[in-house]
């Protein structure tokens, strides 16, 4: 098989959400010493874009998400092993966390996906978040954003008392701030001096993309 | 009419008076910190004390907070009984689910059965037979969780729905289980007094599994909620949170007497999907915490004027919402 149906082969297999022919697929790449980040950037993340867009068209939902990106892990997985160390520009760097007194999570874990498959470097806190938790791991990891989210009115203020801490540590300008979740609007985000609220996961990442400016 | 006549008149499929205006209670949070302050409750004290549970309800009905009293205030002991980690929250929280007994579907077999006769259970049930003889004219709601709902509480939800795919069996078996369970807990709450029980599954919202998913693993069970309900001769609501329009018809499917929607669901669609069942809604949480009582008034006007049968919040009242806020749906009504 030649490599260009070898990749949309691997893309069709995250896109069917089926992990045992992704794995089997990429076994086969690295049997013919295919490149392994030019089987993830071509192959996986090519099908998961396409998850994304079904997503956004309301063809796919949640558990198609959640199954296709089971399935680029599993890839990831037998890939990463045979990845050349590249001496490559810093990637962007995110932490991202449900506030403290929310235990919702499908959301958050979404955008990580999203994220993740769009080549940034993931910190997951999970969910139930502590303020300073936010700040002292993005401080320890050197990131460049901190994402939070939340599903409940009632932990709404969580998301300034991160920002508020930035600013009392004097490294607001540090990070990006973005926060999101069903009562989360524009004018919160505005309110509280987040840098940017965004609808839905695939909104993130562009926005994300528009402020590093790639 | 008193609201529980025009409760019955709606669900028998007649027009009352005018609407009620209702908000159960469970995931449908009607408790505020101005409400708590005002009483002196601590909020943390009422989800393990029958006498404070019943007073607080009461408490707030005399508050003009609604046209009924519900109970519990949460949806934790029902699935902390299954095995969920339950933080009881504080005076501005309430509590909630913070550990997963369950770290795959194959180890559904390992949740429990309940004893209702024990914990929690007995906390509620003898809050319902307190509120039911002390306000006999006002409709005692008690409130159970979901099939859905209760199942992501007893396992990662993200392990949960993709299990749906590949481990449909599985996931079948978890929420037989768990319904089996929930039926008990129903009858409990029946037998204790309580006029309607509202089955609240926000876990189990079109806007996450999707049509076919909904169908499969949502509708059935809450479905055979509904059954039991009836067959005590009880009234059912159904409250779903989210964007439910692209599965309005799959809803429709669900047999309680009254079903509920969050503010993203525009009327004209139920009507489209659903005809004339009755609908309770659906005025926005959001204008009730941060918007002036005139506007208030407006929107329960409004959701009259579109059909809504039964006046409600939308969802869960945020904690700071303001009393006179939360009065003026019910002033809007009462001229």
């Amino acid at each position: 098989m030649s490599k260009e149906e070898l990749f949309a082969k691997i893309k069709d297999a995250v896109i069917e959400m089926d992990d045992e022919t992704v794995e089997s697929l990429c076994n086969e790449a690295i049997a013919e010493n295919f490149d392994a980040t030019e089987v993830i950037r071509e192959g996986l993340i090519k099908g998961m874009d396409r998850v994304g867009e079904l997503y956004a068209t309301g063809e796919y939902f949640l558990p198609e998400v959640l199954t296709a990106s089971f399935a680029l892990n599993a890839g990831v997985d037998i890939l990463k092993p045979y990845m050349k160390k590249e001496v490559s520009t810093k990637p962007v760097k995110i932490v991202i966390g449900v506030v403290e007194g929310d235990t919702h999570d499908i959301g958050k874990n979404l955008v990580k996906i999203m994220c993740e498959s769009a080549g940034f470097e993931v910190i997951d806190l999970g969910r139930d978040v502590p303020i300073n938790e936010f700040v002292d791991v993005a401080e320890k990891e050197n990131a460049d954003f901190i994402l939070m989210s939340t599903l409940m009115t009632t932990t709404m203020p969580g998301m300034k008392a991160v920002v508020d801490e930035l600013t009392a540590r004097g490294i607001r300008d540090k990070y990006k701030v973005m926060i999101g979740g069903g009562p989360i609007s524009q004018k919160f985000c505005d309110e509280i001096g987040a840098d940017a609220y965004t609808v839905d996961a695939a909104s993130c990442v562009k926005k994300i993309k528009e402020i590093v400016g790639i | 009419m008193n609201s529980k006549e025009r409760i019955k008149t709606i669900v028998e499929g007649r027009k009352p008076d005018r609407p009620p205006v209702i908000c159960p209670g469970g995931m449908m949070n009607m408790i505020t910190t101005e409400l708590l302050e005002k009483g002196g409750f601590a909020f943390n004290e009422v989800h393990t004390d029958p006498e404070k549970m019943a007073a607080l309800s009461e408490f707030a009905y005399r508050n003009k907070c609604f046209e009924n009293v519900g109970v519990p205030f949460c949806m934790t002991a029902e699935v902390e009984a299954l095995g969920a980690g339950v933080d009881m929250g504080c005076n501005n929280r309430e509590p909630r689910v913070v550990g997963y007994p369950l770290t795959s579907l194959e180890e559904w077999e390992k949740v429990p059965c309940f004893d209702v006769s024990k914990g929690r259970f007995q906390v509620i049930k003898e809050a319902i037979n307190i509120l039911s003889n002390r306000l006999s004219d006002v409709p005692v709601i008690g409130n159970v969780t979901g099939p859905v709902s209760a199942a992501t509480s007893l396992i990662d939800p993200s392990v949960f729905y993709v299990g749906l795919r590949k481990k449909g069996q599985m996931a079948h078996a978890l929420l037989n289980h768990v319904t089996n369970e929930m039926l008990k807990y129903i009858e409990l709450m029946i037998d204790a007094g309580a006029d309607i029980i509202m089955i609240a599954d926000p876990s189990a919202t079109g806007e996450i599994l999707g049509p076919k998913f909904f169908e499969e693993f949502a509708v059935p069970y809450i479905n055979r909620m509904v059954d039991c309900i009836r067959r005590k001769g009880k009234i059912s609501i159904v409250h779903i949170c989210g964007q439910m329009t692209p599965v309005l018809d799959k809803a429709n499917a669900i047999t309680a007497d009254i079903l509920s929607f969050d503010a993203i669901v525009a009327m004209n669609d139920i009507r489209k999907a659903m005809g004339n069942r009755a609908i309770m809604g659906n005025v926005s949480t959001y204008a009730i915490e941060d918007a002036e009582a005139d506007r208030i008034i407006e929107l329960t006007r409004n959701a009259v004027k579109q059909g809504f049968d039964v006046i409600s919040p939308a969802c869960g009242l945020g904690m700071s919402s303001p009393l006179c806020n939360i009065a003026a749906m019910i002033d809007a009504l009462e001229e």
